[in-house]
């Protein structure tokens, strides 16, 4: 077992996860693939993983803390595998993946 | 700290690579990148089960499934301009990340919670509601795919890395 | 006990409106049955809470520290207006067995017409002010899909839809109040805001009486909403009987006399409420003068008689006002249902081609006179105690001109009926077809006109229920020997008494009355365009939709812009967070 974390190590985690969930979020504003949209929000979920463990060490619930992160794990993957199975047949269906062209609320 | 400091910086710069990727291949390979970081950091963080699964799942699992996607429906043929201005979008996600990361800052942690310190009790007994949703979740998952995806076209067996072409278009619009 | 008749009230309507839509429109029979069932088996729930109606709270649901309690307070005025509700729902659903008979859709207008009363019986007997605002909005909803039942048709969608933009923007002045009386007391509950009332500074008390003056002129089609309740006449005949007559356009007044005690002292809000009261029965009554549509004229009645009501809180005679609201519903719904056959008969509206239907339906004929008789307000019929009340309250209490004015208005009705029953049973026979009236529909008019007769003997019981359980408002009993001594005592009776015979002899002689006949020219020119309001209602219902329209444009469907969205309201919520830290 590694030594407890010292509070610098904590706040580097924690700008980490606050940089990573910031890019992805400007990707998804910016990005216009469906696939490329699944990659990103597995990113954000990796920093979610990342915030419960971190949040289950600093509030000294450091079980709890991974359980949930167990779960976010869990979640993501099975939101990524259903998206991508939808992505696939889109594609086959409409022979795009553009978000534009799958628009279908007209102004 | 010091290995915080570059296991963090390693996994920012993976992600941002992760965006930037032309390519959905590529992108999907920093992804992994990514994944493989998260995991070592949650290793250093006293999480060596979650780090387990981790590693397994999202470096593993999700970034065979998403080459197989990617096999099924093809790349981007072109770079499309995104809709809302890169400009724009920076700045609102600044703002509105920043801001709150700010207001969270984290101070010094506090003692260890006798009860809920091994991840296995914890899991199986306190969250065991966690545990049977999660089960379901991931039934629910695999028919799911199976009801999407069970007619695939026939190329499904050869999809590789070095297949990156668009597969026969079918297009029934 | 009381809760589960409460409970009952509100609950058996909207299970049989549940019902009603599960059961499809292939079984009529089954439909009409579960309808009639349900309705009547809430009213007798809700009779059943008449004489054990309490002050205290019976119900109480938690919903959480931000809402508040639903809490239900069978008091006087609240059983009072849930058994008028369910009662007259009941008897327009009766009528509605003959009258929607064979209509495409029935389960639509049962559901709704079902929804409509428990959500009626709930408004009236709520004691929490968010919860009122929530049932009031229902009945709104359910007003708008009733009234555009007959969905194919332009002028019904745009009577629907022009009643739900003005009820709606009234509403935001009972929002208003609740807010406010949250801010200020901690709760929602009325009886906390009644009891803390003295203690709130007086502008922000004003803002909150004139913002219910507001909501509850706007529900009850005041001067200056006045203008969609001749719009809603597009509704099937039954519903205009219950929510057009007797039940959701008396929710303002019902608002108005519940909160009666903490307004009454905000200077000039008793003046504003009988002003209010007083010009809409005067606009309406000149405009009923001049109607051709027998529902118009009806609904114009409605606004004056409403006017009246009003007029009543105004000067203080707060039973006078339920009363009169009693009577009104009775009568009122009587005649719409009176009306509801000879449309249903004949196929028209138009009075000008009715005339001569006395000889072919005597039995509408009958009750559509005793109808008459009450609105005017002769004796011994119902209206003629309760309006007598009213205007004695008027001449005690209220200013002098405002009572000149009111009788001004006695003798208008009296015209404006007296015209509208020689129009459509006395007149030159316009060769219709008619049938009498159904025996359902039999039923129900008979049921009415007996309560013409009947529910002023109620004025000793229903005074000294006001009186016991609602001790705020200072009311007291007032036996049905008191009354009658009072009304034929006063002076002001017999002054009402000649108005009305003035009014009916002006109709009869009108021939010999040059100016008479003169003045409906620039009469129906301005009520056609409800005294210039007209213009504003339309142009409020015009900016909402194209402010709607232009709404729309956020909603583009695209991902990227919904991320952005949501970090906008990120950004905002923490803009708020930071600024009231």
């Amino acid at each position: 077992m590694m030594p407890a974390l010292s509070v610098q190590s904590i706040q580097i985690v924690f700008a980490g996860i606050v940089l990573l969930f910031g890019i992805g979020l400007v990707g998804l504003m910016v990005t216009r693939n469906l696939i490329k949209i699944v990659i990103l929000l597995q990113l954000m979920a990796k920093a979610a993983i990342l915030g419960m463990a971190l949040a289950g060490d600093i509030a000294g619930k450091p079980g709890l803390g991974q359980s949930l992160a167990v779960t976010v794990i869990v979640v993501d993957t099975v939101v990524a595998v259903i998206a991508l199975a939808l992505a696939v047949q889109v594609q086959k269906t409409w022979g795009t993946l553009d978000l534009n062209e799958l628009s279908t609320l007209r102004r | 700290m010091w290995l915080y400091l570059a296991l963090v910086a390693g996994m920012v710069l993976c992600g941002i690579q992760a965006v930037r990727a032309q390519r959905l291949i590529v992108a999907v390979l920093w992804l992994a990148g990514v994944s493989v970081l998260v995991a070592v950091i949650l290793y250093a963080m006293n999480a060596p089960l979650v780090s387990a699964i981790e590693l397994s799942v999202g470096a593993g699992l999700v970034t065979v499934i998403f080459v197989f996607a990617i096999g099924l429906a093809g790349e981007l043929t072109r770079d499309l301009p995104s809709l809302i201005p890169r400009p724009l979008a920076w700045i609102v996600s600044i703002v509105a990340v920043g801001w709150i990361g700010w207001l969270l800052w984290p101070a010094a942690p506090a003692p260890t919670d006798a009860e809920t310190v091994t991840l296995q009790t914890v899991l199986w007994e306190s969250r065991a509601v966690d545990m049977w949703v999660q089960i379901a979740l991931i039934l629910a998952g695999v028919l799911g795919i199976l009801n999407l995806v069970v007619d695939a076209p026939a190329g499904k067996e050869a999809a590789t890395l070095e297949r990156i072409a668009t597969p026969d278009d079918e297009v029934a619009a | 006990m009381l809760a589960l008749l409460i409970w009952l009230a509100i609950g058996l309507p909207v299970l049989g409106g549940l019902i009603v839509a599960v059961i499809g429109d292939g079984r009529e029979k089954a439909q009409h049955a579960v309808a009639v069932g349900f309705s009547a088996a809430a009213a007798v729930a809700a009779l059943a809470l008449l004489p054990q109606a309490s002050g205290a709270e019976a119900v109480s649901v938690s919903f959480g520290p931000m809402f508040g309690d639903l809490t239900f307070v069978p008091d006087g005025l609240a059983v009072f207006l849930a058994a008028v509700a369910t009662v007259v729902g009941s008897l327009a659903v009766i009528f509605s067995v003959d009258y929607m008979a064979g209509e495409a859709q029935l389960g639509r207008y049962y559901s709704f017409v079902l929804y409509f009363i428990g959500a009626m019986a709930a408004l009236a007997l709520t004691g929490n002010l968010f919860f009122l605002f929530l049932f009031w909005e229902i009945t709104a909803l359910c007003s708008y899909a009733l009234i555009s039942f007959y969905n194919d048709d332009p002028k019904a969608v745009a009577g629907g839809i022009k009643a739900l933009i003005i009820t709606q923007l009234g509403g935001v002045g009972l929002l208003a109040l609740a807010l406010m009386a949250y801010a200020q007391t901690g709760s929602f509950e009325i009886s906390t805001f009644l009891a803390a009332a003295p203690g709130i500074p007086t502008a922000v008390l004003g803002l909150m009486a004139y913002g219910a003056l507001i909501a509850a002129a706007a529900k009850s089609a005041q001067f200056p909403f006045h203008t969609w309740l001749p719009d809603a006449m597009e509704a099937p005949t039954p519903v205009s009987a219950l929510i057009h007559a007797a039940t959701m356009v008396n929710a303002g007044i019902y608002l108005l006399a519940r909160l009666y005690p903490a307004f009454a002292d905000v200077p000039g809000w008793r003046t504003a409420v009988a002003l209010v009261g007083l010009i809409s029965a005067l606009i309406a009554a000149l405009m009923a003068i001049v109607a051709t549509d027998l529902k118009r004229l009806l609904a114009y009645s409605t606004v004056s008689q409403l006017g009246y009501m009003v007029y009543a809180v105004g000067v203080g005679g707060v039973f006078a006002s339920q009363f009169h609201l009693l009577s009104h519903a009775v009568f009122k719904a009587l005649l719409f249902l009176a009306a509801g056959s000879i449309i249903h008969a004949l196929g028209t509206r138009d009075m000008r081609e009715m005339g001569g239907v006395g000889r072919r339906m005597p039995f509408v004929r009958n009750v559509f006179i005793i109808g008459a008789i009450a609105l005017i307000g002769l004796p011994p019929l119902n209206g003629f105690w309760s309006k007598e009340l009213i205007l004695e309250e008027g001449l005690l209490h209220g200013p002098a001109w405002a009572y000149a004015i009111m009788l001004v208005g006695v003798a208008l009705t009296a015209l404006y009926t007296l015209r509208g029953v020689s129009m459509v049973f006395f007149s030159q026979d316009g060769g219709r077809q008619a049938h009498d009236a159904g025996r359902a529909m039999k039923i129900s008019l008979a049921i009415l006109a007996a309560g013409t007769f009947a529910t002023w003997l109620f004025a000793g019981s229903f005074s000294r229920m006001l009186a016991a359980t609602l001790p705020a408002h200072g009311l007291h009993e007032l036996t049905v020997g008191h009354l009658a001594a009072e009304v034929l005592g006063a002076p002001a009776t017999y002054l009402a008494l000649g108005a009305a015979l003035v009014g009916m002899a002006v109709w009869q002689w009108r021939g010999r009355l040059p100016w008479a006949a003169r003045s409906p020219g620039w009469l129906a020119a301005a009520s056609e365009s409800g005294f210039g309001l007209e213009t504003i209602n339309r142009l409020t219902g015009a900016a909402t939709q194209k402010a709607g329209a232009i709404l729309q444009r956020t909603q583009t469907g695209q991902l990227n812009w919904n991320i952005a969205g949501m970090a906008f309201g990120l950004i905002a919520v923490l803009i708020i967070l930071a600024w009231s830290v």
